[in-house]
């Protein structure tokens, strides 16, 4: 194996230019940022970067109009969730076509990854998440959210709506995956719906 | 023996076998909602249509007889058709309510429609004929509206309760179920009603909102309720049990098991559990660890030799018993289990359906293993002369006897076994903190004399240690090791000297046990229907 072998001399000397070189890109750069304020790096947090609609950042629980929340503690998001960080118990409303809500509903934000899965899984429209991603706390603790601070929405109309289920339709997809699994493995092709 | 060809399967079955059945048992899968192998025969859902060759139209295989040359196809055009149409008229006036139905996830809708239906609706739900929910019926909750109607209930009050707590009204698309007046279900066999139901129609109260059913593990096991030894399904997340459901065996309680059993699943993660060894100190309870607590023990039981006495428990599993009769024997001391005479109400029922009146599982396996031996009462009067200087019992049974407390005075060194705190355990002098049988596994004989095994579900609490590991613990420190390290080899030494369970090991045994036949001990029928 031959090495290539570059040999400099360090005797020549470079000579002002590339020093006036360097300070032209200097010069560039400092009339660029602080003249014409076309600086990538912005003045966080007094301003935010704008993020996409379907921004995928601290989740919320959608409320009802008398305030209790829309879940129905179906245990979907906890299910589907990767990360394991959804944890939920449920109680009974009074209303019998109701019948179950979360009576504690927490997200450990921390263990979080910020799929969007709860998001897809949710059959009531009552998780979603929002563009709020400056999440700071001083302890862990701080970081796990109960039902109560999920339905607070004081932050929405700052950071706007992120990723919720109104983007597409999540269930089609779904349903086509499982007729395909049925043909595929029972060799089963039920009638797929033939209007009369 | 007629022979027959289901989807080119040629089956062999006994006569009389229905096509349904004869389809289950041999891994060919055909929907059914009404149809329940311990439960009489109704056809009303019609989901279960086959194509039988030479019949002109579809027939249902829950009813239908098998017949020497049979050819039925469960899977053609027209089969599937008919399945799916039958299915789609269950679902008409189904609420789609899944998210908060507890049944979701073991629910015959769910599982039929993803394989059998699949069809778009064409009712939407506004036009609905909508029911009462949420209705207590104690320790049931009915759902009318999800009801698809089958009668498994109603079939299920009727053959083997008897209570026909349960009756429909109305007709047609208002027809529903119900008590009468909405009264409340009393008898202690309720809990089955849950189970039976193929839909979210009857829900269990308990279990309500408790647990989506996918989060659970299933573990084979035991009921260790009484004599009968129903077989049990014991659902468990990250270590606690949920619930109990009862394991279908046919030879001893078919699908069912009673309320008392299932709703004992409580007492394994109760706050009263012994979760720690403890000595009496000078002053008062002192707690040590469990091999500490076994060093004391061995300790009295080396100098108190064969002035000492041992009483087992019909708690306990084989494997413990014949453990525990290891150490009594190495020590030469008195030996019995039979406090209460449990083995008096050994045969008795308690109702004409599953339960009987000897609360312990292993009474027969003690009588079996010989642990009957000197008699509690001959036990007692050794005690009361002072003649007895050690006590070791495997449960606190002596200790709660009224009549035991003036003798048990007199000795003064009581150790106990225990799996749950009570003022009993203030009489001892060492506890050992014992695991119940959900956290261990071992065999019980039922009162038929069936050996069935019970396997570990869930992880003793705190420092709790199986009967029998401590027994063996004892041994070792007394210099006469047990020569077994787990219930299967303590059973393999069992099964080599214990008369009829010859020849037995787990495997032998199997899921469903295994009847031990011995002239004069036949096994008595089984429940009802």
């Amino acid at each position: 194996v031959s090495a290539r072998v570059v040999t400099v001399d360090r005797n020549t000397r470079p000579g002002v230019f590339p020093i006036l070189f360097g300070m032209w890109v200097t010069l560039q750069n400092f009339v660029r940022t602080l003249v014409l304020r076309q600086a990538s790096t912005i003045e966080f947090p007094e301003k935010k970067r704008n993020t996409s609609g379907r921004y995928r950042g601290v989740h919320l629980l959608t409320v009802r109009e008398d305030g209790t929340p829309k879940c129905v503690a179906c245990y979907m998001c906890a299910t589907v969730c990767p990360a394991e960080c959804i944890y939920i118990e449920a109680g009974e409303r009074p209303e019998a076509t109701i019948e179950k809500y979360p009576t504690r509903f927490e997200i450990d934000l921390l263990r979080c990854v910020y799929c969007g899965f709860c998001v897809d899984a949710c059959p009531e429209e009552a998780i979603m998440m929002s563009r709020e991603n400056d999440l700071v706390g001083t302890t862990r603790a701080e970081l796990i959210i109960d039902r109560d601070r999920l339905m607070e929405r004081a932050k929405l109309a700052e950071y706007g709506p992120g990723y919720r289920p109104s983007e597409h339709d999540v269930r089609r997809p779904v349903r086509i995956a499982a007729l395909e699994r049925l043909k595929a493995e029972h060799g089963i092709v039920p009638g797929m719906p033939t209007r009369r | 023996m007629p022979k027959c060809t289901i989807d080119g399967k040629e089956i062999e079955v006994p006569p009389g076998t229905t096509v349904l059945k004869a389809a289950l048992d041999h891994g060919i899968h055909i929907q059914h909602f009404c149809w329940h192998p311990d439960l009489p025969i109704d056809g009303n859902c019609r989901t279960c249509m086959v194509e039988i060759e030479k019949m002109p139209r579809v027939q249902i295989a829950c009813n239908t007889v098998v017949t020497e040359g049979m050819v039925v196809r469960t899977d053609t055009e027209k089969a599937h058709a008919a399945q799916r149409s039958a299915l789609e008229l269950l679902l008409i006036n189904h609420p789609i309510d899944c998210p908060v139905c507890d049944q979701a996830g073991e629910c015959y809708l769910q599982d039929n429609y993803m394989r059998y239906g699949l069809h778009d609706s064409e009712v939407e739900p506004e036009d609905k004929v909508r029911k009462r929910k949420v209705q207590d019926l104690g320790p049931i909750m009915l759902d009318a509206e999800r009801c698809v109607l089958c009668t498994r209930c109603v079939r299920f009050e009727e053959t083997v309760t008897g209570t026909n707590c349960l009756e429909f009204r109305s007709r047609g698309d208002h027809k529903e179920i119900g008590t009468y007046k909405g009264e409340k279900i009393t008898h202690g066999y309720a809990g089955n009603l849950a189970d039976l139901c193929p839909v979210g129609a009857l829900l269990s109260h308990d279990f309500r909102f408790k647990m989506r059913v996918w989060f659970l593990k299933s573990h084979d096991s035991i009921c260790p309720g009484c004599s009968t030894g129903c077989n049990l399904e014991v659902d468990e997340r990250d270590g606690e049990v949920q619930r109990y459901r009862p394991r279908r065996n046919p030879d001893v309680n078919k699908s069912w098991i009673c309320d008392l059993g299932r709703y004992s699943y409580k007492e394994v993660g109760a706050t009263t559990r012994v979760t720690g060894a403890r000595r009496k100190g000078a002053a008062s309870w002192e707690g040590v660890s469990v091999a500490g607590a076994l060093d004391v023990v061995a300790e009295t039981l080396k100098e108190a030799g064969s002035a000492s006495a041992f009483l087992a428990s019909p708690q306990g599993s084989n494997e413990d018993l014949w453990a525990f009769k290891a150490l009594a024997e190495a020590t030469g001391g008195l030996l019995d289990f039979r406090v209460g005479d449990p083995q008096a109400r050994l045969q008795k029922r308690s109702d004409d359906v599953l339960l009987r009146e000897d609360r312990n599982p292993n009474t027969q396996g003690g009588l079996d293993l010989g642990l009957g031996r000197s008699g509690v009462a001959e036990i007692l009067a050794a005690c009361g002369r002072g003649a007895v200087r050690a006590l070791v019992l495997q449960g606190p049974e002596l200790l709660r006897l009224p009549e035991a407390v003036d003798a048990l005075a007199k000795v003064p060194f009581i150790a106990v076994m225990a799996t749950h705190e009570g003022p009993e355990l203030d009489r001892a002098h060492v506890v050992l903190p014992a695991a119940v049988s959900v956290e261990d596994e071992g065999t019980f004989t039922n009162y038929a004399r069936r050996v069935q095994r019970f396997r570990r579900a869930v992880p003793a609490p705190g420092d709790a240690q199986p009967r029998w590991e401590m027994a063996g613990g004892l041994l070792t420190r007394l210099g006469k090791p047990l020569g077994a390290a787990s219930p299967r080899e303590i059973f393999g030494l069992l099964a080599k000297s214990v008369a009829g369970y010859a020849g037995l090991d787990y495997k032998a045994i199997g899921a469903l046990g295994r009847a031990i036949e011995e002239a004069g001990l036949a096994p008595t029928p089984e429940a009802r229907a």
